[in-house]
């Protein structure tokens, strides 16, 4: 009784085909959005923004990419860590280049370098599937860590190998570098996650998103029908990379500042951990990324939260049983709910449908 | 030869004529010299015993398999092979023995996949999503409803199709090929594993398309009952060759048939 659909009646296609059809949801999301954009930048302080705030808007425009190509076009990747270092060197490289150019646009062509650099990779899941494509993203994201190292000059030729950003500004505030302050990322991050979630949603919605699920759930109907294999799968492995070069690019210029590339966009740091992210979240749901990415990033707060400050045990210790509880989550899940916190959302949702009604 | 070709001839008249078609995979002949014509407007029959050719005989049609030798003419003009992306453009959608959906989407979903070639609009409007582009779906969404209508699937739009019954599943199917407006409709088995009922309402819409719509059936179906009584003209396959073809009449009388599907005793 709590969540009622009844009586909201849809008198036209389009309605029916909204994006938030029923009118809790557009409540919820509305109330969403004026804490998100209105409350949160006056009251934001730098351990919200560096600890929980802007990585999980990071890891959720990233953690959207791939399912953009794992969820919804059903091409499984291991490479999300080496697609993000292209982002991040494009725009470290862009910026030495043109120190004038706005960082929104930017960071917007490292995402087309990245996607550039997608359909390279991706051309290979044409003949293979599965888990050997798997294993050919791995390459990509070993090749890519493996030539930002190697190649002096993508980073400048710096001694340390290090790459670091230089202040940037958006209407005269900063939001690149030591100096900018706490809602100015925060903001930046937040209106390129809105803007790139609802772009990524019509996608789904419409011809493309079809195209890739068509592709996903059988492809030789798929091809029978008219839509072209290979184009497809290449469509998904661009846009996939569009947002995950963006996220690269936000994580580098906005988040850390500095980075080193076998340190930040390690497998273990970031390819493994997004894909727990859309596998926690619920493969093929635009919810299932934000609770994946949501879940991802805080969970080894609360862990530690939960160790150090109410257990009291070491700082080290804890950090260790936090990788088993990783782990253990990891195969609660998969037997669990294989189908994420997307699918536990709308069984909640469900039972608030016929709450307080018992059957 | 295109969609347009194919509209233009008149109802009546061969719209795919198969040439000696022979297939072969390495050294198992699945189609040996096998000749015959579709006419527009028609439901045509292909039966036979199981092992016979019949799929592979669909799938050299609609551009799956490339003949090993023979040729396809198509609309008024010959050629021996075409891609599956082109059989769909000008007007070929099919069915699969083994019900080939997209099991992760809904009811709705599936069927609008069957619009997918005659939707226009690029990416980048599709991701903005303002004006042209909700125009477009909506256009296409009236025509899937009319499909919906049609085939009664309306209480199941929603529904995931990997979760509904065979029987529905089997609808679900023919209603994502009639999506597709086609002039031809290739269905393989569409009544198979159907109780009677089910294949009475299947064979209703298959007759409801061919009458008012007007679209040419190439049917592959076991249930003899079913064949003679809703096919113009059949063609008999055994063993990848053709031993018979004509009306339903003429093939319940012929020896050969007979013999293909009853076996010959030995004295």
């Amino acid at each position: 009784m709590i969540y009622k659909e009844t009586g909201q009646y849809k008198s036209s296609y389009k309605s029916d085909h909204a994006i938030f059809p029923l009118l809790q949801d557009k409540i919820a999301f509305i109330t969403l959005m004026f804490i998100a954009f209105l409350i949160i930048p006056f009251v934001i302080n730098s351990y919200w923004e560096k600890a929980i705030l802007v990585p999980f808007l990071i890891f959720s425009l990233a953690a959207i990419g791939l399912n953009i190509l794992t969820g919804y076009c059903g091409q499984v990747s291991l490479g999300t860590g080496g697609f993000m270092a292209v982002g991040a060197f494009s725009t470290y490289k862009i910026m030495t280049y043109f120190p004038d150019m706005n960082i929104m646009i930017i960071i917007l062509i490292s995402g087309l370098i990245t996607a550039a650099v997608g359909i390279i990779f991706g051309l290979p899941s044409l003949r293979i599937k599965g888990f050997y494509l798997a294993v050919a993203t791995l390459a990509s994201q070993f090749f890519l860590v493996w030539l930002f190292n190697k190649v002096p000059w993508f980073y400048n030729y710096s001694d340390t190998g290090q790459i670091t950003v230089s202040e940037r500004t958006m209407f005269g505030i900063p939001v690149t570098g030591a100096e900018a302050p706490s809602y100015a990322t925060y903001l930046f991050c937040l209106v390129l996650v809105v803007l790139l979630s609802f772009a990524a949603k019509n996608l789904i919605r419409s011809k493309m998103g079809r195209s890739w699920m068509a592709i996903r759930d059988m492809d030789i109907a798929a091809e029978i029908i008219g839509v072209p294999p290979l184009k497809t799968k290449l469509s998904a492995f661009a846009i996939s990379s569009f947002y995950i070069g963006v996220a690269g690019a936000l994580y580098f210029a906005v988040f850390l500042g500095a980075i080193e590339v076998t340190e930040s966009f390690d497998i273990m740091t970031i390819s493994f951990p997004v894909l727990f992210m859309i596998i926690i979240g619920g493969l093929g749901s635009m919810l299932g990324s934000f609770l994946g990415a949501a879940f991802v990033v805080t969970l080894p707060i609360g862990l530690k939260f939960l160790m150090v400050d109410m257990v009291g045990l070491s700082a080290v210790t804890a950090k260790h049983f936090e990788i088993t509880i990783w782990g253990l989550l990891m195969i609660v899940f998969l037997i669990v709910e294989p189908h994420g916190l997307a699918r536990l959302w709308s069984i909640a949702k469900e039972k608030l449908r016929r709450w307080p009604f018992p059957y | 030869m295109s969609l347009e070709d194919l509209k233009k001839i008149p109802y009546g008249k061969t719209a795919i004529e198969l040439n000696n078609i022979s297939l072969a995979f390495g050294g198992v002949k699945a189609l040996t010299e096998v000749s015959f014509d579709v006419k527009k407007g028609e439901v045509f029959a292909i039966i036979g015993p199981n092992g016979a050719g019949k799929s592979s005989m669909l799938n050299v049609i609609n551009g799956f398999y490339k003949p090993t030798s023979g040729t396809i003419n198509f609309a008024g003009t010959d050629r021996s092979e075409m891609e599956p992306e082109f059989a769909a453009k000008s007007g070929i959608a099919r069915t699969f023995q083994n019900i080939a959906l997209f099991k992760g989407m809904s009811t709705l979903d599936n069927l609008m996949t069957g619009r997918l070639l005659k939707q226009k609009k690029n990416f980048l409007m599709q991701a903005i999503y303002f004006g042209p582009v909700a125009k477009e779906e909506e256009e296409h969404r009236e025509k899937v409803e009319k499909v919906i209508d049609f085939l009664d699937l309306q209480s199941i739009r929603r529904t995931p199709v990997g979760s509904l019954p065979y029987g529905l599943q089997k609808r679900v199917e023919l209603g994502r090929a009639l999506a597709m407006e086609p002039e031809i409709l290739l269905l393989d088995e569409p009544m198979a594993g159907m109780n009677v009922e089910e294949k009475q309402d299947m064979s209703r819409f298959v007759l409801t398309v061919n009458n008012e719509l007007k679209t040419t059936i190439v049917l592959i179906e076991h249930d003899m009952g079913v064949v003679m009584d809703i096919s113009d003209r059949i063609v008999v396959l055994d063993y990848g060759k053709k031993i018979g073809s004509g009306l339903p009449k003429e093939i319940r009388n012929n020896k050969a048939v007979i013999d293909a599907y009853l076996g010959v005793s030995d004295d």
